[in-house]
């Protein structure tokens, strides 16, 4: 090492050639590739010695990073026979078929190596992946290939299955929607080929035009009581609720124009409007579809037992059997082993706890827990495996009541939506011109009462009002979720759109997870000597020692993760440092006392490490957790635009993100009751308010925020009451997303506008009773189709702008 | 005249046949999924494969 130096974990920007991390603390080389991990070179041997390297040509960096997920439960759990129902298809003769869900799956890559599970293992017979449901079926002999053994093999290559059901629901667009969408196609078509004809105003023979409109009566009844259900039932919801929605104006349109037209047809006086009622029922059917295409995929409601282990190992003397979560009691001994979830509130008896609770509190770095400690349930053992005397049953843990808080937390009142007061005022206006229109009529002349009110009602059937939300919506969920920000629906959107002051909780959400900055200060070291003191550290759980362990030399390019050192004569004193021999030098680390060195002041946020090397104090590193990159400008950019606050269950705050903040609007100390209070108070004085947060108890902050949104680093990490989860690094492009929600709700209005311009020409064509067929049938698409283009258009232009 | 009918009657029907088996695909499931079998098609056969069962 040379001059004192700053070095951060993210030194190399060698990306990893399995998973295109950035390589960092476990930076290593292996067959002349980059990697970030042991695990992701396990895989890639794997891949390598069955011969699918291909898997690396076909997408760039395609893998998944292995990760000790909270998902991950004892393969033996596979076995069981109540788990092994959820996944079992059907099992005959040794060969045996199973579904599970695996969220990891993104890319083209991943379908080629799932589906190519027969050359790992030859007892796998078949595999197919179902891209849109994120499922993966596998045929296998199952007296080759055990059920727990299988799981074992996805997860070796990163693909570990979800332990709950994978769903009767599907994830897609629903069937029922395409064979909805293939007949409104059918016959709209077919219907406007009947109409032909009257368009050009043919004097055909008389009797071939009946035929054509009783053709069209034919083929009007599927429209009504097929293709139209949705569109009934939400009336019917609202009228039930007093509420009035959207659907109301498009049922009332629809049960008009076919009224209208079997009159029409009936008596003779003309050829009805069938064409623009299968039309009708077509845009607002593909608009129904888009909606489902975009909001596929994402599973937002996660069980318990997504997260926790469903079998733990009892110890009953010597012995150590599986046993379900639910059936212990208190008294028993249960064994927790490294990366597991501590299930139950429970004593420790056996081991030293590194308890890391980021699960609970977001709070990453691990406390310490001696035996006789309790331990609350949720937490993580991260290290030796423990010992634990169960102190609760299941049913009474801590974990479970905060999950039952959050379940019920979860039910906010539902928001008006934009849509809905549109719809009616909409509603309202449309009735009364009907009304307004009858009357004049019946005075002038009581035979155009009739064709007039139904011919208002026709034409002003907010089709394009209908279809806007979605595309407008859809299209910039679809947008956010490119950039790492997945919404739950679309709703959140317009939310978010008015959302005008931001909080966030620090723990985990502004700093990342696991990095942290380390500084020396002092005589400087040499790679050697650091290597000594890095592998006096490795004998350490402390969390420091863990940083210290893990973070290479600067001057390092590449290297095992092991430091050639060992350390031998190892001495712990808690909470003072830890001594030890290594390569024939005592080297010390830990406080400064411990060190013989003089205490430094320290800045708040930070923690400092000395070093002492053959009883000479050498100087000290200085660790802090880093904040995410780009986050000091993102909030720099938010104020500017919003009151922020910052509810930190922390005392101190490092001095970086204080300043970006601004004095005034950091609360340190808060307890997550607090937090929701904090909240509380702010809509109180009409604000609206986003919560960016994470871990369990959060949950009711968020839930009381009117945008909840989750910060996780991995797929399998909680999302709690939330209306939308972000990447760990998305974080950065908040602003971003801020002013796309708040454009996607300009693109809405001004489509409104657009279909209200539609609306008043035709409803004062139909009030003057100039309402032909042909004209609706010219205007309702029309209307429809320039609304979509101009919505999907808008967006577009607006994401380039945005980029 | 009755010739359009009878045209009728038959482009009809053979859009029916088509919209049924439209739906008879979308009841198969061939709607299902629209990302895999494009990504699928595109995969080499690899002749290396001498690990199947």
């Amino acid at each position: 090492m040379g001059a004192p130096g700053r070095h951060t974990a993210e030194l190399t920007k060698v990306k990893c050639y399995h998973c295109g991390d950035p390589c960092a603390e476990e930076h290593r080389t292996h067959d002349g590739q980059d990697f970030c991990c042991q695990g992701c070179v396990v895989v890639y041997d794997l891949l390598h010695e069955a011969g699918l390297t291909d898997y690396y040509a076909l997408g760039e960096r395609p893998g998944t990073k292995q990760r000790s997920s909270v998902d991950e439960q004892r393969p033996e759990l596979f076995a069981l026979q109540e788990v092994r129902s959820r996944f079992v298809e059907f099992s005959e003769g040794g060969v045996t078929r199973a579904r599970f869900n695996v969220p990891q799956m993104h890319c083209s890559s991943c379908i080629w190596l799932l589906e190519n599970l027969h050359r790992i293992d030859p007892a796998v017979v078949r595999s197919r992946v179902s891209f849109a449901d994120k499922e993966l079926s596998i045929t296998f002999h199952e007296d080759k290939l055990t059920l727990p053994d299988l799981v074992r093999l996805l997860r070796r290559i990163g693909y570990g299955p979800r332990t709950t059901n994978p769903g009767k629901t599907r994830g897609g667009v629903p069937r029922l929607l395409y064979i909805r969408l293939g007949v409104a196609g059918f016959i709209f078509g077919n219907t406007m080929l009947f109409s032909f004809p009257e368009y050009l105003g043919a004097d055909g023979e008389a009797g071939l035009k009946t035929g054509l409109q009783w053709l069209s009566v034919l083929f009007s009844i599927p429209v009504v009581f097929f293709l139209s259900t949705d569109f009934f039932r939400g009336a019917w919801a609202g009228i039930r609720n007093r509420r009035v929605n959207i659907d109301q104006p498009i049922a009332l349109g629809i049960v008009a124009l076919w009224t209208r037209s079997l009159h029409d047809v009936l008596t003779g006086t003309g050829p009805g409007y069938f064409d623009s009622l299968a039309g009708l029922l077509f845009f607002l059917l593909i608009g129904r579809w888009y909606q489902a295409h975009t909001y596929r995929a994402l599973r937002f409601d996660r069980a318990l037992d997504d997260f926790l282990p469903i079998i733990v190992l009892r110890k009953s003397g010597t012995e150590e059997t599986p046993v379900k979560v639910t059936d212990l009691k208190p008294g028993e001994r249960i064994i927790v082993r490294d990366q597991e979830l501590v299930p139950v509130d429970a004593i420790l008896r056996a081991g030293t706890g590194h308890i890391d609770n980021s699960f609970i509190t977001g709070e990453p770095l691990p406390v310490r827990k001696n035996e006789g400690d309790t331990i609350k349930a949720g937490g993580r053992q991260r290290g030796a495996a423990i010992e634990l005397e169960v102190l609760r049953n299941f049913a009474d843990s801590r974990l479970k009541q905060l999950w039952a808080e959050q379940e019920s937390a979860h039910e906010r009142p539902v928001m008006p939506r934009m849509i809905d007061a549109v719809a009616r005022r909409f509603t309202m206006a449309v009735l009364l011109i009907a009304l307004g229109a009858g009357l004049f009529w019946w005075s002038r002349d009581p035979a155009q009462v009739w064709p007039v009110v139904t011919a208002v009602l026709i034409v002003a059937c907010p089709c394009a009002l209908a279809l806007s939300m979605p595309f407008a919506y859809g299209h910039t969920i679809r947008l956010m979720g490119k950039r790492g920000l997945f919404l739950r629906d679309s709703e959140v959107v317009e939310r978010m759109a008015r959302v005008d002051m931001v909080v966030f909780d620090k723990t985990g959400t502004l700093t990342t997870r696991e990095a942290h900055e380390l500084t020396w200060h002092g005589t400087p070291l040499n790679i050697e000597e650091y290597d000594r003191v890095r592998a006096l550290a490795r004998n350490s759980t402390h969390p420091l020692s863990v940083v210290l362990a893990t973070t290479p030399h600067p001057g390092r390019r590449q290297e095992g993760n092991i430091p050639a050192w060992s350390a031998t004569d190892v001495q712990e004193q808690a909470g003072q440092g830890i001594r030890g021999t290594v390569g024939g030098r005592t080297v010390r680390i830990g406080a400064a006392a411990f060190c013989m060195a003089e205490e430094t002041p320290r800045e708040s946020g930070e923690a400092h490490v000395h070093v002492a090397i053959d009883g000479r104090p050498r100087g000290y590193f200085s660790i802090r957790k880093r904040a995410r990159s780009g986050i000091v400008e993102a909030v720099l950019r938010l104020r500017e635009r919003m009151p922020l606050a910052l509810l930190t269950g922390d005392s101190q705050v490092d001095p970086g993100l204080s300043d970006a903040f601004g004095a005034g609007s950091i609360r340190t100390g808060c307890s997550p009751m607090d937090k929701q209070r904090g909240i509380h108070e702010a809509q109180g004085r009409g604000r609206c308010v986003l919560m960016v947060g994470d871990g369990l108890n959060d949950a009711g902050a968020l839930a009381q925020a009117d945008v909840g949104i989750t910060v996780t680093e991995t797929s399998a990490a909680l999302t709690p009451a939330s209306d939308a989860i972000m990447d760990g690094p998305a974080i950065a492009g908040l602003p971003h997303f801020l002013r796309m929600a708040r454009r996607a709700r300009r693109i809405v209005i001004a489509s409104l506008c657009i279909s209200l311009g539609y609306n008043i020409i035709g409803v004062s064509l139909a009030v003057a009773g100039h309402m032909t067929p042909l004209i609706a049938a010219i205007l309702m698409p029309l209307s429809s189709i320039s609304v979509v283009s101009f919505v999907t258009a808008a967006t577009a232009i607006g994401a380039r702008e945005l980029r | 005249m009755s010739v359009i009918i009878l045209l009728l009657l038959v482009s009809t029907s053979v859009a029916g046949l088509f919209l049924l088996g439209f739906i008879h695909a979308v009841r198969r499931g061939q709607f299902d999924d629209d990302r895999s079998p494009a990504v699928r098609i595109l995969h080499e056969d690899d002749p290396r494969q001498t690990k199947t069962p």
